[in-house]
């Protein structure tokens, strides 16, 4: 199982001040996921995180180039690359153990069996308790917990997360790290996540892909030479995701500034509140 | 893995509560609404106004009793001599056997257009530009003045009625319904789609669902709709044997207690649909989508 960006890029036709313009949200891009590998993206907002991992799980289709996972090209959303999103999208009126088993279901999995899958991995989550209750019921964190035993009972080649856990409570948060961890080291599933926290991308990874923008493009590729498991307080880890997070700085730094400057054009937009510099595009 | 897992501090869901019938709230409403039955009677005993013009609730209730005996014997009546019942004066349960049937057809026609409608206006940019803008417009006239039309059509028959009641609530669901398939919350759509849903299982089993809160408003919205429509219809058309035509039967003979009759039945069956039947479903639906508690 390997994933292979070839010269992929991707842009959006998007109005603004009332005139239709094409906005560029990923450059050509190339890289390759290995497989079983825990692999992070990082990079500042808007620099087409989110993008790069629609094209992938197939939400999107790329304006030229092809991604391919195992060596087949990408086109339409399959059960075989599942998403755990930011937001956790729960079939509130489906129970627990309805919303794990509903993609294999799909798959044509009889009833007896499908509810044994769904246990197994709400098992794995530490949810097969709350089999039966409804998503409303739960706390944020299991929520989210069962949305990853819905992604993982599908079995899937790649494990794709879209800042899974940026919605929750620190405490919540490296509680599922901690979880995250111990099932890909179980599953051996790759997994593609995003993130905007970089101590987090540092605490996971085997390698982190770094991005610039926008437009979106990838920077470079960081090796995490730290072996599994590791420990969250180490200081090599530390000085680790203190270098990273200078470099995304500068990043985030460069990005503002150059925003800036285009924003300083009185007739374009005279006044916009600053958090619109860091994050351009955002709320379109 | 070395790494434990603290499974006791995972935080416990609370179990699933059963919503608890509030007594005191009940009966406060009871009780008002005796209060007001009390006040009435003490106002049209003091006969400020001549009964005939304000009869009490005494009055109001031996006329219901009458009204309900009346069916009863014409029930009787009926089932002996193995013919239909002839009333020879307004009969409360045609009335509303009548009324009912209207609503039947009327509102299940509503609700079969609209939900069509709404979900081509949902899907179809330029019918919401065009038919969409009509039905929009439409909306603000009343529906009863729609009858004068509908008689010079379809004469008078109950096809005038029921096109009144269904212009009166379809497009009101309609509209309602579209609203409904565009505030389906877009993640849904990326969950189905990535579990390997498409087109029409997608419809069925997540957007239909995700839609459902809002759907089910806006049919308990148009079934408000049909039933004013349906009022006023019968109101104004002679010969339409329904309730609202009970009410104004009452009128022409002058019969105040008769009236009154008619507009508890029309306030009782309203009520009963409106809170038991559409509300009971509405809130099972809000509870178990965790929309409320
Ligand atoms: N469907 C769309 N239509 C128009 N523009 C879009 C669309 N999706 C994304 N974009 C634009 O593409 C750019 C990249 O978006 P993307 O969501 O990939 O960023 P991101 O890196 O995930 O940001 P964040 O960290 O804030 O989530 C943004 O400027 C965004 O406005
Ligand atoms: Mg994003």
């Amino acid at each position: 199982m390997e994933i292979n960006f070839n010269n992929v890029s991707k842009s959006f036709v998007r109005k603004r001040n009332g005139q239709e313009e094409r906005f560029v949200a990923l450059r050509p891009t190339t890289f390759t996921v290995r497989s079983g590998e825990f692999f992070s993206i990082i990079g500042p907002s808007g620099c087409g995180k989110s993008t790069l991992l629609n094209l992938l799980a197939g939400l999107e289709t790329a304006d030229q180039g092809s991604v391919e996972v195992d060596g087949r090209r990408v086109d339409h959303p399959g059960s075989d690359r599942t998403v755990v999103f930011q937001e956790h999208g729960l079939m509130p009126w489906m129970t627990v153990s309805r919303n794990v088993e509903y993609g294999l279901k799909l798959k044509g999995i009889g009833a007896q069996e499908r509810r044994e899958t769904a246990m197994q991995y709400l098992r794995m989550v530490h949810l097969s308790r709350f089999a039966d209750a409804l998503p409303h019921q739960l706390s944020g964190g299991m929520r989210q917990r069962v949305a990853i035993a819905r992604s993982l009972a599908l079995q899937p080649s790649v494990l794709l997360m879209d800042e899974p856990f940026s919605a929750l409570d620190a405490q919540t948060r490296d509680l599922l790290h901690d979880e995250l961890q111990r099932i890909w080291a179980e599953t051996k599933t790759t997994i593609v996540f995003v993130t905007h926290n970089i101590r987090e991308a540092a605490y996971l990874s085997d390698r982190i892909l770094t991005m610039t923008g926008p437009p979106g493009g990838i920077k470079r590729i960081v090796n995490v030479p730290f072996a599994h498991p590791r420990a969250k307080s180490s200081p090599e880890l530390s000085t680790f995701t203190a270098e990273l997070h200078q470099e995304i700085k500068d990043e985030v730094d460069r990005v503002a500034m150059q925003e800036l400057d285009a924003d300083w054009n009185p007739l374009t937009s005279p006044k916009r509140p600053p958090r619109d510099v860091v994050a351009p595009g955002e709320g379109i | 893995m070395s790494i434990e897992h603290p499974t006791k501090l995972v935080p416990r869901a609370p179990e699933p509560e059963r919503p608890k019938r509030d007594w005191r709230a009940l009966a406060v409403r009871v009780g008002f609404v005796i209060l007001l039955i009390v006040i009435w009677q003490i106002v049209a005993s003091a006969k400020i106004v001549p009964p005939y013009l304000f009869p009490g609730p005494m009055k109001v209730g031996a006329v219901l009793a009458e009204k309900v005996q009346y069916d009863i014997d014409l029930l009787k009546k009926a089932i002996n001599s193995n013919t239909p019942p002839q009333p020879e004066q307004p009969s409360l349960a045609i009335s509303i056997l009548k009324s009912m049937g209207r609503m039947g057809i009327g509102y299940g026609s509503s609700v079969i257009g609209g939900l069509i409608l709404g979900v081509l206006l949902a899907r179809s940019w330029i019918l919401k530009q065009t038919v969409g803008t009509v039905i929009l417009s439409l909306q603000s006239l009343p529906s009863i003045c729609w009858l004068p039309f509908a008689l010079i059509w379809f004469g008078i028959d109950d096809k005038a009625i029921l096109a009144v009641v269904i212009l009166g609530a379809m497009f009101s669901i309609a509209i309602s319904t579209e609203g409904a398939i565009r505030n389906i919350p877009p993640i849904y759509l990326k969950v189905g789609r990535t579990l390997g849903a498409r087109n029409f299982t997608l419809a069925k089993d997540i957007l239909f669902f995700a839609a459902l809160p809002e759907l089910f408003g806006g049919l308990k919205v148009g079934w408000t709709f049909a039933w004013r429509s349906l009022m006023a219809a019968e109101l104004v058309r002679p010969d339409s044997l329904g309730v609202g035509q009970l009410l104004d039967s009452g009128r022409q003979y002058n019969d105040m207690p008769l009236m009154l009759v008619a507009v508890f039945t029309i306030l009782t069956i309203g009520i009963t649909v409106d809170l038991l039947v559409f509300g009971r479903i509405e809130k099972s639906i809000r509870l178990r989508w965790g929309l409320e508690r």
